[in-house]
């Protein structure tokens, strides 16, 4: 079962996509009702391989992975053409099993959400959404290349149809445009992804495309600089263009608007993640030198990203393309935390990835909704919203806080993680290499906090206050819908501001079981002789360590057993653990 | 040649036996002509003796794949310095794909043409007569032949185009196709001659240990150069590489479907496996420190490559026939094929092996992405009469079980997982890397330049699966008979399938290309040549 748990839920949703295709009922509603069991199975599984990963207290505590299972594929021992390492290989860890449960959470919200606003070929729609969620899933558990960018690719036909389909006036133009920018960028990096293998060939003899192999590698300093800034920037053009990073983000605004409201939900909550996860899965383990290179260019195009969206946002009219152009400036976060090269950075950059996921799918659930009964986005064209709808405006304004950042629901967690480790970055307090941001990164980063908080209460005051404004002949309750939320639309949102809360209560659960991932296969450890320096850092700036413990991140590892494995081979056995276990870091 | 055309001569038995499934191939042609003179010209009996036929053809080459497998065998001459057929693993793979394409294509045949046609025995002459072209064509290595074996395959070729004797585009198209074709034929001609001038010898084998020893002493340079350029302009022609690509789209827009789809296959795929023959052939005599005098050759076959699928890939993006454009497609796809061949003109590189099984794994995949395609536009043009991309309408609604088969041969031809179109891509590029660090920046460069068409061939693939899928103008439904849709879906299928079980194909083309036939030894049994040289 261990073996299989990951498979059976990466195909799941391929399985009722297919008794969707086979079973020729044309009544609508059981189709949905249908879609809307198949996705909730596979949530269950998910949950099932979320706690069969607390069970195996390996993987929960010291970050290797589990559920592993790898059978050959393009398996070659030593024939005409070498040997080859390329396998279905599936597993997860602690990083990948948060974004495993935000698809899998997210996913059966989207379908419900469809319900009332999908009334044209929907059985269709159904098929595509649940392809779609194997696409995702199967990148997240994918611990081998090949299969990491066949499930990445996955994800651009269910997607271009979605939006080509069932999207607003201009969805041909958005789902080309997705489409092309995403395919551009993805085959720069599957030419990197064939180079990386074939390097590997030359070093180790085994044309191997297996993520932890490549990261040995690259953790080993086996790969010559110059050739992880070559892979880097294949990658990166990928990855960049699905973050989206700022000068190639054009795609996204068009493609958010246009896209039906679950559609936008998964862009937004899963599929950019796919970009993020990217680069902390594959280019800051495989090619850390070139990370270190690259960070403050990335880091610069982040911090633009982050002011320029949140300008952009603020001048919409249009209130899905607000929330889009907010994604923009989101994103910038998460990579400007990722490219901190810090512990605090990059855990907080995971963190967003999850948090940005929940906050700003439902405020694209709350538009659709907005939309299906008012049949526009203009901002101008509605208003007072808060007194018809209550509900509406309850949740509009708790997801609002949420997104901007607003202390004790989830944003706010992981953008202060994020700022801190820019902040922190050249340090060394936390065993990792010193990465090359600092403040200047960081003011105008915050800068873009205050105007995100700008640009979003203005939207909810608009929307949500002073007189009643809204379109004529509306509200249109032709689908069954009250002029406040319904049921439906309440179950649907609340879950999710559930998490967003227990997120922002108490994040340490999943900052537990991310860190020790992030110090065993994401980021460089320091060199043996410069662990005096991050002991004289920690002496020079106290403020630092004060920070880093009361956010919990200290606690990288308590437990006994690894405490005892890392005394008797301090060095050998992941030197923070070591640090710790010769008390010479705080524990 | 005195031997051959003054003596009697009576070949072996086992070398009949090799040579089986090509005078099974005859013994069917006749039979087409003999038996409608007895019975009535029925189509559907002509139909029925063509299909038993190539399932014959089918099974002696498999019977004589397993007896070669070992070794690469000559025969067929008297002379057995000199033979005149070769039978190995390429030959009885590219013999095993074309039995099998003939089949589908009569299948296309019996379903669209057979209710109407009035010519089914001179159809299916014609049509077994490429076929036999083919077959002889990727088993030689003997230049009379192989002028013999490529007109063999394009004269019928010529009238086949043009079958529909009122139709006034189709008579264009075939003349056109028939003067492109004589005037490379004379090139090639002239090439060979200049070869055997050289030389004095037909077999290639010779002719290329002249050229390596002339390449080591410097001498006749310019000539061996014209030469062999000239020679390549027919295969080129065969293969449609740009630029002797010129009569494709308007043959294959011209052409009844069930025969563009025999061309855009099958006769690409022989050319290429002859051209890479000659390659093999030349690089293997010239030896490992000749890699420099060859490497006009590889640049040449590399440059050639790349105009062929860059140009191929551009020019089919503003194609309004969809027969049109994926003739073009055709030819892109010819081009990412002779990339791999690129790799073969280095002697003794590492990449060869890979190289030849990637060739062979993309020909297997191509075969079924084409059919598809071409099938898909069969049925839809049988219905509607049209083969236009407006034919294709909102297809997703009025041919739902035509529309998904479509959109799966599309994205695997783009090379989109999860379809197998990913995977031969896979390996063409897997040998290109592997060329590429050992040898020159050549490698790199085409493995670039089909990374990059690959994005460009996205936008007019993507154009017909947005007419499917975005578009409705409201068209009636297609009817579609029952055997047409379930083969399309089959190729579908077939295409994921093919995907997740890469691994059998990939041994299956490396069963195929190893111990390939290449510069012989003589031992004591007559006809039989030991395979001496290293397997590329």
């Amino acid at each position: 079962m261990a073996a299989w748990i990951l498979t059976i839920t990466i195909f799941s949703p391929l399985g009722g996509a297919l008794w969707l295709l086979l079973g020729e009922s044309a009544d609508a509603g059981r189709v949905r009702r249908a879609a809307l069991v198949s996705s909730l199975v596979t949530s269950f599984l998910v949950l099932v391989a979320l706690i069969m990963f607390y069970a195996d207290s390996n993987a929960a505590t010291d970050g290797s992975f589990c559920l592993e299972h790898k059978s050959a594929w393009l398996t070659e021992t030593e024939d005409a053409v070498g040997t080859i390492d390329v396998s279905y290989h599936v597993g997860i860890d602690g990083i990948s099993i948060w974004l495993l449960v935000l698809t899998g959470f997210l996913s059966p919200l989207a379908i419900w959400a469809s319900f009332s606003g999908i009334k044209e070929r929907a059985r269709e729609y159904y098929i595509w959404m649940l392809v779609l969620q194997t696409g995702m899933l199967g990148v997240f558990c994918a611990m081998d290349l090949l299969l990491f960018y066949i499930f990445f690719e996955f994800t651009l036909v269910p997607l271009y149809f979605l939006i080509g389909v069932w999207g607003g006036k201009q969805r041909r133009e958005a789902a080309n445009k997705f489409f092309i920018y995403t395919l551009a960028g993805s085959v720069l990096t599957f030419a990197a992804v064939l180079y990386l293998a074939y390097f590997a060939y030359g070093k180790t003899g085994v044309f191997t495309l297996d993520i932890q192999a490549l990261t040995e590698l690259g953790r080993g300093g086996l790969i010559p600089y110059g050739i992880q800034w070559w892979l880097f920037a294949g990658f990166a053009a990928g990855f960049s263009i699905k973050v989206p990073l700022f000068p190639v983000h054009t795609w996204l605004p068009l493609a958010h608007t246009e896209a039906p409201t679950a559609g936008s939900v998964i862009l937004a909550g899963v599929l950019l993640k796919l970009g993020t996860y990217g680069f902390t899965r594959l280019s800051l383990p495989i090619l850390p030198d070139a990370a270190i290179a690259f960070a403050p260019f990335m880091a610069t195009l982040a911090v633009i990203g982050v002011i320029y969206g949140a300008l952009a946002a603020w001048v919409q009219d249009d209130v899905k393309k607000l929330v889009a152009y907010s994604s923009v400036s989101h994103l910038g976060f998460c990579m400007l935390g990722l490219f901190s090269l810090k512990m605090a950075g990059v855990t907080g950059a995971v963190l967003y990835m999850v948090n940005h996921g929940l906050s700003t799918g439902a405020l694209f659930l709350l538009v659709g909704m907005i939309y299906e009964r008012y049949h526009t986005r203009d901002i101008n064209k509605i208003g007072g919203l808060a007194k018809p709808m209550p509900w509406l405006a309850f949740f509009l304004v708790f997801f609002t806080a949420s997104s901007i950042g607003l202390p004790g629901l989830n944003g706010f967690v992981s953008e202060f993680m994020v700022l801190l480790g820019a902040a922190t970055s050249s340090g060394t307090a936390d065993g990792i290499k010193a990465g090359p941001l600092g403040f200047a990164y960081v003011v105008p980063a915050a800068t873009g906090i205050v105007l995100g908080a700008v640009y979003m209460l203005w939207m909810c005051q608009r929307v949500l206050f002073g007189p009643l404004i809204e379109p004529p002949n509306t509200p249109d309750s032709s689908a069954g819908l009250t002029s406040d939320l319904t049921r439906r639309e309440i179950s649907i949102l609340a879950p999710i501001a559930v998490v967003c809360l227990a997120i922002g209560v108490y994040p340490k659960p999943m900052i537990e079981t991310m860190q020790p991932v992030i110090a065993k296969s994401v980021l460089q450890p320091l060199p043996d002789h410069s662990i005096e320096e991050g002991q004289e850092h920690f002496a020079e700036h106290p403020e630092t360590e004060r920070a880093m413990r009361r956010l919990g991140l200290e606690t990288t590892t308590t437990d006994a057993t690894s405490t005892n494995a890392a005394s008797a081979h301090p060095r050998s056995t992941g030197r923070i653990e070591g640090l710790y276990a010769e008390g010479r870091l705080p524990g | 040649m005195n031997q051959l055309l003054g003596q009697a001569w009576i070949p072996e038995g086992v070398d009949l036996f090799r040579f089986s499934p090509e005078l099974t191939l005859v013994a069917t042609i006749v039979l087409v002509l003999a038996v409608p003179m007895i019975m009535g010209r029925s189509a559907r009996l002509v139909g029925g003796i063509v299909m038993l036929g190539i399932a014959a053809a089918g099974w002696l080459t498999w019977r004589v794949a397993a007896e070669v497998s070992g070794q690469g065998v000559a025969g067929m001459s008297p002379d057995p310095a000199s033979a005149m057929l070769l039978v190995d693993n390429l030959s009885c793979f590219f013999k095993l794909i074309l039995f099998f394409f003939a089949a589908c294509v009569t299948g296309m045949w019996w379903m669209g043409s057979s209710a109407s046609e009035r010519n089914a025995p001179e159809f299916f002459v014609l049509l077994l007569g490429t076929a036999l072209g083919m077959a002889l064509m990727v088993g030689t290595l003997n230049m009379l032949l192989i002028v013999i074996a490529i007109e063999l395959a394009s004269l019928p070729s010529y009238a086949i185009v043009a079958f529909e004797k009122r139709d006034r585009a189709a008579a264009e198209v075939s003349l056109k196709y028939a003067i492109f074709g004589a005037i490379s034929a004379a090139i090639m001609l002239y090439g060979i001659s200049l070869l055997y001038g050289l030389y004095q010898s037909l077999s290639f084998v010779e002719v290329a240990d002249g050229i390596a020893t002339d390449l080591a002493t410097g001498r006749n340079g310019v000539i061996i150069a014209v030469a062999l350029l000239c020679f390549f302009c027919g295969i080129g022609f065969k293969i449609s590489a740009v630029p002797f690509h010129f009569w494709c789209p308007d043959a294959f827009q011209g052409a009844r479907i069930e025969v563009t789809t025999w061309l855009s296959v099958v006769s690409k795929a022989a050319g290429l496996i002859l051209l890479m023959r000659l390659v093999h052939a030349l690089a293997a005599a010239a030896g490992a420190e000749m890699i420099s005098a060859l490497a006009p050759l590889a640049w040449g076959i590399g440059i050639l490559a790349m105009l062929t699928c860059t140009v191929g890939n551009l020019s089919a993006y503003m194609q309004t026939s969809v027969k049109r454009m994926l003739a073009y497609s055709s030819i892109a796809h010819a081009g990412y094929m002779l990339m791999v061949v690129a790799i073969l003109a280095v002697p003794g590189s590492v990449g060869a092996a890979s190289a030849v099984s990637a060739l062979l794994v993309y020909i297997s995949i191509y075969l079924f992405m084409n059919l598809g395609a071409f099938g898909v536009v069969a049925l839809v043009y049988w219905h509607t009469g049209s083969d236009s991309i407006n034919a294709f309408s909102g297809l997703i609604r009025r041919a739902p079980w035509l529309a998904i088969p479509m959109l799966c041969c599309l994205m695997s031809l783009v090379g989109l997982p999860p379809f197998a179109g990913f995977m031969g891509k896979f390996w063409i590029l897997y040998a290109l890397a592997e060329q590429g660090d050992a040898a020159s920046w050549l490698y790199w460069t085409l493995f670039v330049v089909a990374v990059l068409n690959t994005l460009i061939s996205l936008y007019y693939y993507m154009r017909v699966v947005v007419k499917m899928m975005l578009a409705d103008d409201g068209q009636e439904s297609v009817r579609a008979p029952a055997a047409g849709t379930i083969m399309v879906n089959l190729c579908g299928l077939l295409l994921i399938a093919m995907l997740i079980w890469a691994q059998p194909i990939k041994h299956f083309a490396d069963r195929f290309s190893t111990n390939l036939y290449s510069a012989p030894v003589l031992t004591v049994d007559v006809g039989t040549i030991d395979q001496t040289t290293a397997h590329p």
